[in-house]
């Protein structure tokens, strides 16, 4: 009769040709993915420059532009796991009888299949058993006696855990792909911007919907620290955390030193200028006192000059160029600023536009009556924050650790054995079978149970101290 | 190898002759530079140390070449001595640069060459002293020497981190990859001459040594512009980078004829694996008599193109198809053209080496068996080190970009290098797979290990775009 259908989906699934040939799939669309140019990652019309429509059409249609997304890499990624979880639980069962049940008393047919063992001649069972075990825990192989009806012998082994290695790292790489599954499921991605002073608890997803966070986050301070050549050296932000309007942790971030709360990281991404104004500090002259008067102004400030007068910073234009009677700001450095003033009278109800430096067409200077001058501006810098919530790292994580405890176990730790039986061969002579097995590094094993065999030669070879005792005394009675 | 050392006995006396005129020179040669150093005053710089690095490097990889036509014993003893030499001023030259920076030497492709080389100088040791793998510097010290060279052609001042790379945890992956990445290239060689052991027949590699050379000469030739130019990179030698006309676009100058030229030698490296063919298919022994005799003529044409293409790029200035003007360009702006020529000729200095000398090197390398077991050892040490590099530059993102895997390119050929290894350790555990085809293995991983070492950063682009 034929298998069953599903027993069969389940074999091939766990055979080691499945798990290669998707492996080979992988690491070739893994390899596309690097060649063609990806979607998101790449700038729109660079990758319209790089193929022709009729190729793009196609390679958009497959999905070769955003391989890593596309439902068939994920679909790969999860057979490649499903092969990884059915070949361990289909391999399984066997490692864990060899390991949860060593095998502890050769019998004949073994003693005589084993390739590595040694029989040395002995006089009676206990002395050398004895010796042997001496030798055997010496050598870090925990010997026991196995006692059967008409029989014992030694077993002792080392590193049995070896054998459950290959597992332990399996388990670890299905540990790490869950993580990523969790955080491609349930993790964001952010961006947040903020100038000092404000604060915010909502942020702007990489792909579509704002996230709403149960805190809010406020920038007490950025700045940007440079080299002597002038390129960037750090950067840094003060963040403070506000839960229910309380203050509730402070940090200063940099580039590699995130702020986390509440499973939510914020990253030091960038900083620059906002192109806006944070502080305009002006002289104001009465026209007909000729008073200076210093005023500071955020925008949309307003200042008393006097009990009549009020000054407010309606606009501030970072670097400005006129065309067709209009003030157009050019770039968000400050190059050529300007500032429109509106000077207002209470008893008159009249705003006059002010402007510095005065532009001819639109100011109208002349009526206010007061002149002003700019003594110093400070201009308003924003904070690029990186915001990510990856719930799954830490499956990551403790996958990358076990992976690595997993790999010491697998190439470092041999899982060997010694077994030590007396046996009488053809002529009914008393002889200690030593047998020995490794399941990896046998070349370094043999000598080690060569080692093995030469101490306990030693221990059985009629004890030489004591010979040489009464030599001594031989001597020194004549 | 005690039976080698018994034969080698008569030839010993005039094996000195090398050493001591490898021992002149390489004396000269610091003499010369002393000279030098006491008219500028300045004698612990890096730039000295490296020379000296350079000189002694230069004396290790020709007494291990004497040493692999010879197989005398001496020439290793002296080989590992200036080896040594090499090791302390390369040490020197890292530990400067260290101090001068202020940052573990990883930053630039020319900080890496700098920590790679010295790895590979020290793993030499290591595998002479420990492995008893005596030739192994017979490889690796060109290799070395090449890494030496093309540093004097980058950039080398001291350029300040940018915030991103100022992290602990960057030099944990750095040091982690260089680190897997010579325990690769040990294992590639080991590899190779496993197959020399392994009785596979010097004809084959010969067809391998010429595909390789005239892979890499069509590679070359894809530069190859109307009227019989070549297209190299225009470089910028003020400011010491490519000259860039857009975004990630270089400006490309042609040099004239020197397109033919390299076509000239294409012809000439093909001529081997023709006769090979031939030779396949007649069995005549004469037609692989005139492939071997082939191979030596396309070194001597090779050297020769080598040696042009020096010439031409170094001087003057030439035009482009795509700006006005004539423009300069520099060794530095075509570091894998360079790269290819002097490997095309290594690789069949490296076959006729072993056209001569197939017995003795037999003699002299350890048993298959025992390198089959070396090259899965150095596997043994690559592939946790390749896996704590990846979760190290993992995590090293997750600090820095808030997120640690992104499929961008570097990152994806570190986990497809992973995955051939994977596929190798797989295979010879669950399949048995022993000798050759573990052989191949280590090979083709090591071909990917280079593609994600160099093709990437330069080919593809990329987040690793300053390493």
């Amino acid at each position: 009769m034929a298998i069953p259908l599903p027993r069969k989906i389940w074999q091939t699934l766990g055979a080691i040709k499945t798990g290669v040939i998707l492996l080979i799939l992988t690491v070739i669309l893994a390899a596309a993915g690097t060649l063609i140019l990806q979607r998101p990652a790449t700038d729109p019309d660079e990758i319209q420059r790089a193929y022709s429509p009729q190729v793009l059409r196609l390679l958009d249609g497959l999905g070769l532009t955003d391989v890593f997304h596309a439902w068939w890499f994920v679909l790969l990624l999860s057979l490649v796991s499903l092969s990884i979880v059915a070949a361990s639980i289909q391999r399984f069962p066997n490692a864990w009888r060899f390991y949860a049940r060593p095998y502890k008393s050769p019998d004949e047919a073994f003693r005589k299949a084993l390739p590595t063992h040694k029989l040395i001649a002995i006089k009676d069972e206990e002395t050398a058993l004895s010796a042997a075990e001496r030798v055997l825990a010496k050598k870090g192989f925990h010997p026991e006696r196995i006692v059967r009806e008409n029989s014992f012998s030694l077993f002792g082994e080392r590193n049995r855990i070896s054998e459950m290695a290959v597992y332990i790292v399996h388990a670890s790489l299905l540990l790490i792909f869950l993580g990523g599954i969790i955080d491609a499921e349930f993790g964001w991605r952010a961006f947040l911007s903020l100038t000092r002073g404000e604060q915010s608890s909502e942020v702007q997803a990489q792909n579509g919907p704002k996230h709403f966070l149960p805190f809010a986050v406020r920038c007490d301070g950025a700045g940007q620290e440079n080299y002597a050549d002038g390129t960037p050296k750090k950067w840094w932000s003060n963040l403070t955390v506000l839960k229910g309007g309380r203050e509730v942790l402070h940090k200063q971030i940099v580039v590699n030193e995130p702020l986390v709360y509440g499973g939510v990281r914020f990253y030091q991404a960038s900083y620059g200028k906002t192109g806006k104004v944070d502080k305009l500090v002006l002289t104001a002259t009465s026209r007909q006192s000729m008073n200076p008067k210093d005023i500071t102004l955020g925008l949309n400030e307003t200042a008393a000059l006097d009990p009549d007068t009020t000054v407010r910073l309606a606009e501030f234009i970072p670097d400005y160029v006129v065309g067709d009677g209009q003030v157009y700001a050019r770039s968000n450095d400050l190059e050529n600023p300007a500032a429109r003033l509106v000077v207002e009278s209470k008893k008159s109800g009249q705003a006059i536009n002010y402007w510095l430096p005065a532009i001819p067409g639109i100011e109208q200077n002349a009526l206010s009556p007061y002149d002003f001058q700019g003594k110093d501006v400070q201009m308003a810098y924003f904070t690029g924050l990186e915001v990510s919530h990856e719930p799954g790292q830490w499956g990551v994580w403790a996958g990358v650790l076990l992976m690595g405890l997993g790999l010491v176990v697998v190439f470092y730790l041999v899982h060997s054995r010694i077994w030590v039986v007396p046996v009488r061969d053809a002529r009914g002579q008393l002889q200690l079978w030593i047998g020995g097995a490794a399941n990896k590094n046998k070349d370094v094993f043999e000598q080690r149970f060569s080692d093995v065999v030469k101490q306990i030669e030693w221990e059985l070879k009629p004890s030489q101290p004591e010979i040489s005792q009464t030599s001594v005394a031989a001597l020194t009675e004549k | 190898m005690a039976r080698a050392r018994v034969e080698q006995q008569p030839a010993a006396a005039t094996g000195m002759t090398l050493v001591v005129m490898v021992g002149l020179g390489v004396a000269f040669l610091l003499f010369m530079a002393f000279l030098n150093v006491v008219k500028s005053g300045n004698l612990l710089n890096e730039s000295n140390l490296l020379y000296a690095t350079l000189i002694f490097y230069f004396g290790a990889a020709t007494l291990y070449l004497g040493f692999g036509i010879t197989g005398t014993p001496n020439y290793v003893r002296f080989a590992s001595l200036a080896t040594w030499a090499g090791l302390l001023a390369n040490t020197g030259a890292v530990a400067h640069r260290w101090y001068e920076a202020g940052h573990p030497p990883f930053a630039s492709i020319y900080e890496m060459l700098l920590s790679f080389v010295w790895t590979l100088a020290a793993l030499t040791l290591i595998a002479e002293k420990k492995f008893k793998v005596k030739v192994i510097g017979t490889v690796t010290m060109p290799v070395a020497i090449v890494g030496v060279v093309l540093m004097q052609l980058l950039r080398t001042d001291v350029r300040p981190l940018v915030p991103a790379l100022q992290s602990t945890w960057l030099h944990v992956h750095v040091t982690l990859a260089m680190l897997a990445y010579a325990a690769c290239a040990l294992s590639f060689a080991l590899a190779m001459m496993f197959l020399i052991q392994d009785k596979m027949k010097t004809e084959t590699f010969l067809a391998a040594t010429s595909i390789f050379t005239i892979a890499t000469y069509i590679a070359t030739l894809t530069r190859f512009e109307k009227w019989g130019g070549l297209s190299v990179a225009a470089w910028n030698p003020e400011e010491k980078s490519e000259i860039f006309i857009a975004k990630g676009v270089r400006l490309f100058v042609v040099i004239p004829d020197l397109g033919w030229l390299l076509l000239l030698v294409l012809a000439a490296v093909s001529v081997p694996l023709v006769f090979y063919i031939l030779w396949r298919k007649t069995n005549n022994e004469a037609h692989l008599d005139l492939a071997n005799r082939a191979v030596f003529l396309s070194i001597l044409l090779q050297t020769l193109a080598l040696v042009f293409f020096i010439v031409r790029v170094r001087d003057g200035h030439y035009f482009s198809l795509d700006a006005d003007g004539q423009f300069p360009t520099s060794l530095a702006a075509s570091p894998f053209i360079l790269s290819g020529l002097v490997g095309g000729i290594f690789v069949s200095l490296l076959y006729l080496l072993l056209l001569w000398r197939r017995t003795d090197l037999e003699r002299m390398l350890p048993s298959a068996d025992e390198l089959d077991r070396i090259i899965y050892k150095t596997i043994a040490i690559a592939f946790p080190l390749l896996t704590l590099m990846i979760a190290a530059g993992a995590y090293w993102a997750n600090r820095t970009w808030g997120s640690y895997w992104s499929w961008d390119p570097k990152e994806t050929w570190a986990a497809i290098t992973w995955l051939v290894y994977a596929g190798y350790l797989h295979m010879r555990i669950t399949r048995g797979w022993r000798g050759r085809r573990a052989a191949y293995f280590a090979i083709l991983g090591f071909a990917v290990v280079m593609f994600t070492f160099f093709g990437v950063t330069y080919l593809l682009p990329g987040l690793h775009a300053y390493a």
